[in-house]
């Protein structure tokens, strides 16, 4: 093992001492936690609806009332818009009554008012508009408006208050949740986010590990290494030191999101909890499930890195295992609508996809804790056997240059050699 | 303290195709043994099954008559493939492999240092092997095959891509180690530097070993009765045409050399016969002596074609 603490000691030296890699660490870490920092000191309140501590509100409101608004006309044929709803229902624009239908089409069309409404009867209009932006809710609005128009003229003409009528059917009913154990719809949210997490850092990671290895395939250095330590420890310390590398640069710019977010989760209004609020023993179960799937797959990146001799043919290497990767992948973000289903249920137990599978149960669905147990051991067992497979493969791929070893022969050359 | 490796029948197969018929062979500490063979004939195959990269499929390798087990062993091996890390500094993975066979990181680098500046690469230590000229790449190769100070030395091709000046200082290094009592397995086609340090040799031929001993006895046995000779009023052609002629039952033309020839004494006929006969005819002798064949020769003899 003396050989493996040296391979990890060196590869974890490369990864610590690479430029790119540091560089990318820190500049996402910065990046993550500027962006969580930015409603302490930008004027969010429009976007996370808090306003910003010790901001003032009558500046704001001055500045709108000084500033450029809108101008948006109307032609009330039938007699039926009351300007003043208006007003409250477009409170960030200016309204003005158009002579005609014409005269309000030539100033949109002019671009001297933003938009142009023509009642042309209690239920119907006409909406102008220079250029219709993607996001223009305007008719959708004014819609609201013409149906409150409506019902003020039907409930005047029937002698009804509209107001009480209105308190009836909008009466508030308060409700107060008593959840006892999972709320899946809050949860769901950051386990989707953290098996994107753990499904990114077994493909970017794994597939560095495998140009690793063959790089000292490329570059011939494999039978100085080969003849100076065993393959296994050669093969271990390359593997730890990727997954450790992984785990360093994604826990680091992971930690300074969420904490980030914690630190200014009240000017965020909580809003991104769905995101970032992830309880601790979600942390510890993606921890444990997520490190040890990657384990998983990051030894047998490492064997199918040695099973060809060129930086270029990985990916021919990799391929079926990506596809592994993505299908789980895929399977495990569906499967998440229904967690207690007997799909997951059977995928929680298998080492190609509990990584993602089980910590989803363990957030949002029931589980019990022989189930988590055998599971993690199902998992560790995995690992050890992909581990020493790994280095067979490494082993017997090292000195083998040329064309790519498909997988298939090569397990074939190794129970002929056993 | 003297010690002697002994490779002893070894059998490889790559899928149904044996590649290494039996090979057997041995070397003491103080010596170097060369290794000869044309390409593909199983030298390196032999030589990844004495690392331990290949298992053979019989036979066996000894130290001092116990299995030889290179994990316990300091052992410096520059193979033909050469390759290290071509983008890291040359001291940094120096440092690494010293220590990957046993050496502690203060032991490394003070070895290191020693080797670099042994093989005059010291001003490099600090850059990215990549950046270095070829041939200086190659002593850097070097200095990492010995930076464990090994007590076993195994050099394939050590001096393909070295100039005249840097080939001296390696043949003074090479020289070096078997003075200090190493024992040294030395590969290459080039048959000068072999006669040069090695004290023994094996062919291999298709995966066997096709001769091997001291290489003073070899040479010896294949020199056995025969002489050269050369005159200086007579042309390579006209001196053969005159021994066929006058001397047949003396000796006969085995081969002609570029300036001399190589006669075959016949049975019953001696060194003193031929040189009466000599001087007794108008030929004047430019050379005459015992023939001692180049260990070229003998390969060519034994393997058949010339590299």
């Amino acid at each position: 093992m003396k050989g493996f603490g040296i391979v990890l000691k060196y590869e974890l030296k490369e990864y610590f001492t690479n430029k790119v890699f540091m560089g990318l660490t820190v500049a996402l870490v910065v990046l993550g936690a500027a962006a969580l920092f930015l409603p302490r000191f930008v004027d969010m309140s429009g976007f996370t609806g808090v306003q910003v501590a010790g901001g003032d509100k009558e500046s704001g409101e001055k500045e709108v009332r000084e500033g450029d608004r809108p101008l948006f006309l109307y032609v009330d044929e039938p007699g039926v818009v009351q300007p003043e709803v208006l007003q409250e229902m477009f409170p960030e624009v200016d309204w003005k009554e158009a002579g005609d239908a014409d005269a309000l089409r030539a100033s949109v069309e002019a671009q001297d008012a933003e938009a142009g409404f023509v009642v042309t009867g209690p239920t119907q209009y006409e909406y102008y508009v220079f250029n219709k932006a993607m996001t223009d809710h305007n008719t959708s609005v004014f819609e609201q408006a013409m149906k409150l128009f409506y019902r003020m003229q039907y409930s005047r003409t029937k002698g009804w208050d509209l107001g009480e009528i209105t308190a009836m059917y909008d009466v508030p009913i308060t409700v107060t949740e008593q959840i006892l154990n999972k709320d899946s719809g809050s949860n769901y949210w950051y386990c989707y986010v953290l098996v994107i997490i753990v499904f990114m850092l077994i493909v970017y990671y794994g597939q560095m590990i495998a140009v690793s290895v063959t790089s000292e395939k490329s570059n011939r250095a494999i039978e100085v290494l080969v003849t100076s330590t065993s393959p296994n420890s050669l093969l271990f310390g390359k593997v730890i030191a990727g997954a450790i590398g992984g785990v360093f640069q994604m826990g680091v710019i992971l930690a300074a999101i969420l904490l980030s977010y914690q630190v200014n989760r009240q000017q965020w209004g909580g809003m991104l909890d769905m995101f970032l609020h992830v309880p601790a023993e979600v942390l510890v179960s993606f921890a444990f499930f997520g490190l040890g799937g990657y384990l998983f797959y990051a030894f047998l990146f490492g064997a199918m890195g040695a099973l060809v001799s060129k930086t270029e043919d990985i990916s021919k290497s990799v391929s079926g295992l990506l596809v592994v990767v993505m299908g789980v992948y895929f399977f495990s973000l569906l499967q998440l609508m229904n967690i207690d289903g007997p799909v997951i249920r059977i995928l929680s137990f298998l080492p190609i996809s509990s990584y993602s599978t089980m910590f989803a149960r363990v957030a949002m669905g029931s589980v019990a804790v022989w189930e988590i147990v055998v599971s993690f051991l199902i998992l560790a067992a995995s690992i050890a056997g992909t581990g020493i497979l790994g280095a067979k493969l490494y082993r017997m791929g090292t000195l083998r240059y040329g064309n790519p070893i498909k997988i298939g022969a090569a397990l074939k050359d190794l129970r002929k050699n056993d | 303290m003297r010690m002697k490796l002994e490779v002893k029948g070894i059998r490889k197969s790559f899928g149904d195709k044996e590649v290494l018929h039996g090979i057997d062979f041995h070397v003491e500490s103080g010596k170097a043994l060369g290794l000869l063979g044309r390409n593909g004939a199983g030298k390196t195959t032999t030589i990844r099954i004495l690392m331990d990269v290949f298992h053979a499929n019989s036979g066996e390798i000894l130290l001092d008559g116990k299995r030889f087990v290179p994990a316990k062993h300091r052992i410096g091996y520059l193979p033909e493939e050469r390759g290290l890390y071509p983008k890291r500094t040359v001291i940094d993975q120096m440092i690494y492999l010293a220590c990957l066979r046993g050496m502690n990181p203060k032991e490394a680098k003070e070895s290191a240092k020693k080797w670099l500046s042994r093989l005059e690469v010291s001003e490099y230590e600090t850059r990215k092997l990549e950046t270095l000229s070829k041939g200086n790449q190659q002593k850097v190769q070097l200095a990492a095959t010995l930076v464990s100070n090994p007590e076993i030395i195994i050099l394939d091709e050590p001096f393909s891509g070295l100039d005249p000046v840097n080939s001296q200082i390696l043949k003074d290094v090479v020289n070096e180690l078997i003075a200090d009592n190493r024992i040294v397995i030395f590969s290459s086609h080039q048959m000068s530097y072999v006669e040069e340090f090695c004290d023994e040799i094996a062919i291999i031929n298709q995966g066997e070993v096709v001769l091997a001993g001291r290489l003073r006895d070899i040479k010896k046995e294949y020199g056995k009765n025969r002489l050269m000779l050369a005159a200086e009023n007579l042309s390579l052609e006209e001196l053969t045409d005159r021994t066929q002629r006058k001397w047949a039952d003396l000796v006969s033309v085995s081969d002609r050399k570029k300036d001399f020839l190589i006669l075959e004494l016949k049975e019953g006929a001696n060194r003193k016969g031929v040189m009466a006969a000599l001087a007794a005819s108008d030929v004047e002798v430019e050379r005459f002596g015992s023939y001692e064949p180049s260990l070229n020769d003998i390969f060519v003899l034994k393997v058949g074609e010339e590299e």
